[in-house]
């Protein structure tokens, strides 16, 4: 194992080197994402968040099939044309494109679906793991809109900040997922 | 700041945070599934690290007075509510509305369907607004702070939070070392059939 967790094979040293390194500490990503409040606070006067911006794509693809959905006061809140609410869409592009560029450098090269799912769902239908995405992925963004964050608004934000509707939320989301992995999934 | 200053700013700011995520290996579902099923601890490292340092961080901009501090409102109904869906979702996509990018970006074809359904489930939201905000936002005691509770200054608190979080960190690693919760493809996958799999890349031949 340790040959897959250094950090450089042979020469080289530094960001360069690190970049092809399949894993990293997490302690050492932890504070890299930490350290993006810097930015996020300065410059776009807002905190690291995620779950705002799929009500600013999924606000505006409904409106091109409902006009009428921008009278809602939320949705034409979230598909405004504002920096923060772009921002956000471009900062999920960006980890999107962050993920790629590292898995390349790294050859950290993944299979279609993770072999987890197989143990986890007792199934290896592709079809059912896409099912369950799907409405894991429906219940995960609707409880993030409910709760007005998901683990990185609530999460990294509003605990840094130490918010109290933050911290119930974590709780929640950690109670909730533990409950759900634990009883609707197998053990993996 | 114009927009597209903001989208640019995003973009870079997303790239770092997704070679993070990708780098720390804990946007993998089996990161996320182990996590909570309690037998893999990298995400609560990666998380908690990134808390503390976001903690001081930003009490060292607020004390040098450059940040106004936004906490979000206390709503205790839907701060629970909404918590609960959002930990079971997470649970079954294996992602959270932020990783589920990264697993699209290094291939993961089943992260598409949790993208789709968490596009849908924020709409779905977007509609179901006006019906259930004066439910779940009936009432509450607004944007408080633990400082509003205590009566103590942010960067006091701010600071006790990154001593406590480290020292959990530190006893989490001596409890478990963080190695030992990669797996042998770096995807918290500690399953049974390692020589079935293909592995190209782990080949000795490489």
């Amino acid at each position: 194992m340790s040959e897959i967790a250094q950090t450089c094979p042979g020469s080289g040293s530094g960001f360069a080197c690190s970049l092809k390194a399949k894993a990293w500490s997490p302690y050492v990503a932890g504070i890299l994402i930490g350290l993006l409040q810097v930015p996020a606070f300065l410059l776009i006067e807002t905190a690291l968040g995620a779950s705002s911006s799929y009500v600013t794509v999924g606000g505006i693809a409904a409106s091109w099939i409902d006009p009428a959905v921008t009278n809602i006061d939320y949705v034409a809140k979230h598909i405004a044309a504002t920096g923060k609410n772009w921002w956000q869409v471009a900062l999920v592009v960006g980890v999107a494109i962050g993920a790629f560029l590292s898995m390349r450098i790294s050859g950290a090269r993944r299979r279609p679906i993770s072999p987890i799912w197989s143990r986890a769902l007792g199934t290896s239908s592709q079809g059912v793991r896409y099912a369950v995405a799907f409405g894991a992925g429906f219940v995960m963004l609707f409880g993030a809109r409910v709760a007005d964050g998901c683990t990185s608004g609530h999460g990294l934000s509003g605990m840094a900040q130490l918010a109290v509707s933050s911290t119930v939320a974590v709780a929640a989301m950690f109670a909730g997922g533990i409950a759900t992995a634990l009883l609707l999934l197998r053990r993996i | 700041m114009s927009l597209v200053q903001s989208i640019v700013i995003g973009l870079l700011m997303g790239t770092v945070f997704g070679v993070a995520l990708e780098k720390s290996r804990v946007f993998e579902p089996g990161m996320i599934v182990g996590q909570m099923q309690l037998k893999n601890f990298i995400m609560l490292k990666v998380f908690l690290t990134a808390v503390a340092t976001g903690a001081v961080v930003i009490a060292t901009l607020h004390g040098f007075g450059l940040v106004k501090l936004a906490p979000k409102a206390t709503f205790y109904a839907a701060d629970v509510v909404g918590g609960l869906m959002l930990g079971a979702g997470i649970a079954l996509a294996g992602a959270c509305p932020g990783t589920v990018l990264a697993q699209v970006g290094v291939g993961y074809r089943d992260a598409l369907f949790t993208l789709l359904g968490g596009l849908a489930g924020a709409t779905a939201f977007g509609y179901a607004e006006p019906v259930l905000k004066p439910i779940l936002a009936a009432s509450g005691p607004g944007k408080i702070t633990f400082m509003d509770l205590t009566g103590l200054s942010y960067p006091v608190m701010a600071g006790g939070l990154a001593a406590v979080l480290v020292l959990i960190l530190v006893g989490l690693e001596m409890w478990r070392p963080w190695r030992a919760d990669l797996g042998a493809d770096v995807d918290g996958d500690f399953g049974p059939t390692p020589a079935k799999a293909a592995r190209p890349h782990l080949e000795p031949a490489e």
